[in-house]
């Protein structure tokens, strides 16, 4: 039998999600909602810019975003990073398969089915732009918010919604309650896949590839993770109705959040740098 | 005596399994439970310990029978929410019961189900918080506190409702020594405010410490008394696989074998005070 090393199964290291990072800057003092809705509208921004010069100054920006809540660079790049093979991927097809759609400017190669021209090279290296400067961005909010703000934020942001019977609250819950179990599932997982190797049981042994062999090898832990899972879903019901817990019902709020004069300045001024991005007539 | 806080009169209960078959756990059940008791509820896997404890706020309704809280019958839909703020429940698991992503968000949850306005909450959060000695880890995850620390903040986020009973459902039974530790003495603490304490547990050092203890098997009352009285019947709890405190095990063997040695001994400190005054009787110098 192969040595196992432990760190395989330590998956509550690898959890990143919430992975907040407090330096105090003035990122993570905004108001989350503001700041949600800055990160929506630069995000679209992103999306629909496609010159070279824009995406280069939307990457720089998101870089001095970094600076700016004090946040090392080296976070944004490790999220970049399991990104890689995709982006590749991603400009591969692009190059060979998009050149109906970007058709125009001068024509490099054409050769059998193979064509491309100057407007597919640029999609390509626009697209991949996109990816890292939206990496980017994410990274900066998800380090510079905690979970609870942004649920808060999220939760605060769709309250409007309630006129048209949208179920805002219970919306907001679920995520909540999701991403609170997460680390209490993975160490449930943790367990599980302990208690299978010590009888013997391998876990990532196959080569990547081999994708079935990798998917069947998991199957052992999915039945009883699921019944865990909705063991704990009965308890947690239990709780929650044993604390006055009625859904539909009209509750209070705890968190309030009150945007200062510096949250709408920097809501400003994204949309002006929107505004720069999109219609600014760039030579490239 | 005063007026009971809980009345519990004549209640039997099934569950139902698959619509047709059913499963009768309590059969005509009585007792009443004062204001400011701690009463302990005993009783071997399976016996109905649970099933009772979810009749107290109302989670389950009795078949026949009524169950009253404070005068109010939990039969009643539109009483629901002011019966379940006077008696908070704590069950076992001390991760099923956390619905929040920091500790102050999940002590507010219930505050928020039942409408305390925001400028109220925090005081409210500060209290329970203290209370329970968590007031430090107000912004923490859940996931980096220990099981008898979670526990504490879902006891935080019953106390700040101000209930007026603590329903404790083997709450310390995943936690390890040190855990239980303090969460018992978090509820003795709150027992000796005036709380109405009922705990489910299988620590007979727990049952020792408890103004009376209800033993149940199959669903009804065979025992109910203080737990000094209750532990001399050992030859009755044996026959319900029901363990007496260590100190009581020990009492009874000294005792048979001099019988001037109390029987009837429930506490380790009185082993030691009763070995303490028959050496002094008998000119024996001890310690
Ligand atoms: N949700 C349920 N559905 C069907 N039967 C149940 C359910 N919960 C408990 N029971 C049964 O009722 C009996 C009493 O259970 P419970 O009240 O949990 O006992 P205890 O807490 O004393 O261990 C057991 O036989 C158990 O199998
Ligand atoms: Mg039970």
């Amino acid at each position: 039998m192969r040595e196992i090393a432990s760190f395989e199964f330590e998956l509550t290291r690898n959890i990143t999600i919430g992975q907040y990072l407090p330096t105090g800057s003035l990122i993570h003092r905004m108001d989350p909602r503001i700041k949600l809705l800055a990160f929506t509208i630069l995000v679209i921004a992103m999306a629909i810019c496609d010159t070279y010069v824009g995406n280069i100054i939307a990457l720089a920006f998101a870089c001095y975003l970094f600076y700016m809540s004090r946040i090392p660079i080296s976070y944004g790049l490790s999220g970049v990073k399991p990104a890689v093979p995709f982006i590749l991927i991603l400009a591969v097809l692009q190059l060979l398969f998009y050149s109906e759609i970007a058709s125009g400017g001068t024509v490099f190669v054409d050769y059998g089915f193979i064509l491309i021209t100057s407007d597919s090279v640029r999609l390509v290296i626009v697209s991949a732009l996109r990816f890292i400067e939206i990496i980017f961005l994410s990274s900066v909010l998800t380090l510079s918010t905690s979970t609870t703000q942004i649920t808060h934020g999220i939760e605060s942001l769709l309250r409007p919604l309630k006129h048209v019977k949208f179920p805002v609250h219970e919306f907001a819950l679920i995520i909540t309650i999701a991403i609170r179990f997460v680390p209490t599932f993975a160490m449930e997982m943790e367990k599980m896949m302990k208690a299978q190797a010590s009888r013997g049981a391998e876990f990532g042994t196959g080569a990547w590839w081999r994708i079935i062999q990798r998917t069947k090898d998991v199957f052992p832990i999915i039945i009883p993770l699921f019944n865990v899972a909705m063991a704990r879903a009965e308890d947690l019901v239990l709780a929650m109705e044993s604390r006055c817990y009625t859904p539909g019902s009209e509750r209070s709020i705890y968190t309030k959040y009150k945007a200062q004069n510096m949250d709408y300045m920097a809501l400003l001024f994204c949309v002006l740098f929107t505004v720069l991005l999109l219609a600014f007539p760039f030579p490239y | 005596m005063s007026q009971p806080f809980i009345q519990v009169e004549g209640i039997s209960f099934e569950y139902t399994i698959n619509n047709h078959k059913t499963v009768p756990v309590l059969e005509n059940v009585s007792f009443d439970v004062h204001p400011g008791e701690y009463v302990t509820i005993i009783g071997h896997n399976g016996s109905g310990k649970s099933t009772l404890s979810k009749h107290f706020n109302g989670i389950l309704k009795p078949l026949s029978g009524n169950i009253y809280v404070d005068g109010l019958n939990t039969r009643e839909a539109n009483l629901q929410r002011e019966i379940r703020q006077k008696v908070g429940m704590v069950f076992q698991h001390p991760d099923n019961q956390i619905v929040a992503t920091i500790v102050e968000d999940d002590v507010a949850f219930g505050l928020e189900n039942i409408g305390v306005p925001s400028s109220e909450m925090k005081a409210r959060i500060d209290f329970a918080l203290d209370a329970v000695g968590m007031s430090e880890f107000r912004k923490r995850p859940p996931h980096h506190l220990s099981g008898g620390q979670k526990q504490r903040v879902a006891i935080a986020g019953i106390l700040a409702m101000k209930p007026d009973c603590l329903v404790l459902d083997e709450a310390t039974s995943m936690l390890d020594t040190y855990g239980r530790r303090d969460i018992l003495d978090v509820v003795r603490r709150l027992n000796n405010d005036g709380m109405t304490i009922v705990s489910v547990t299988h620590h007979m050092s727990e049952v020792a410490e408890a103004s009376r203890v209800i033993v149940i098997e199959k669903g009804q009352i065979v025992l109910d008394g203080a737990p000094r009285e209750i532990f001399q019947q050992y030859e009755l709890l044996h026959q319900l696989q029901l363990d007496v405190p260590l100190a009581s095990q020990l009492a009874r063997l000294v005792h048979e074998y001099d019988n001037e040695f109390q029987a009837d001994l429930i506490h380790n400190e009185e082993i030691i005070q009763e070995v303490m005054r028959l050496s002094a009787k008998r000119g024996v110098y001890v310690g």
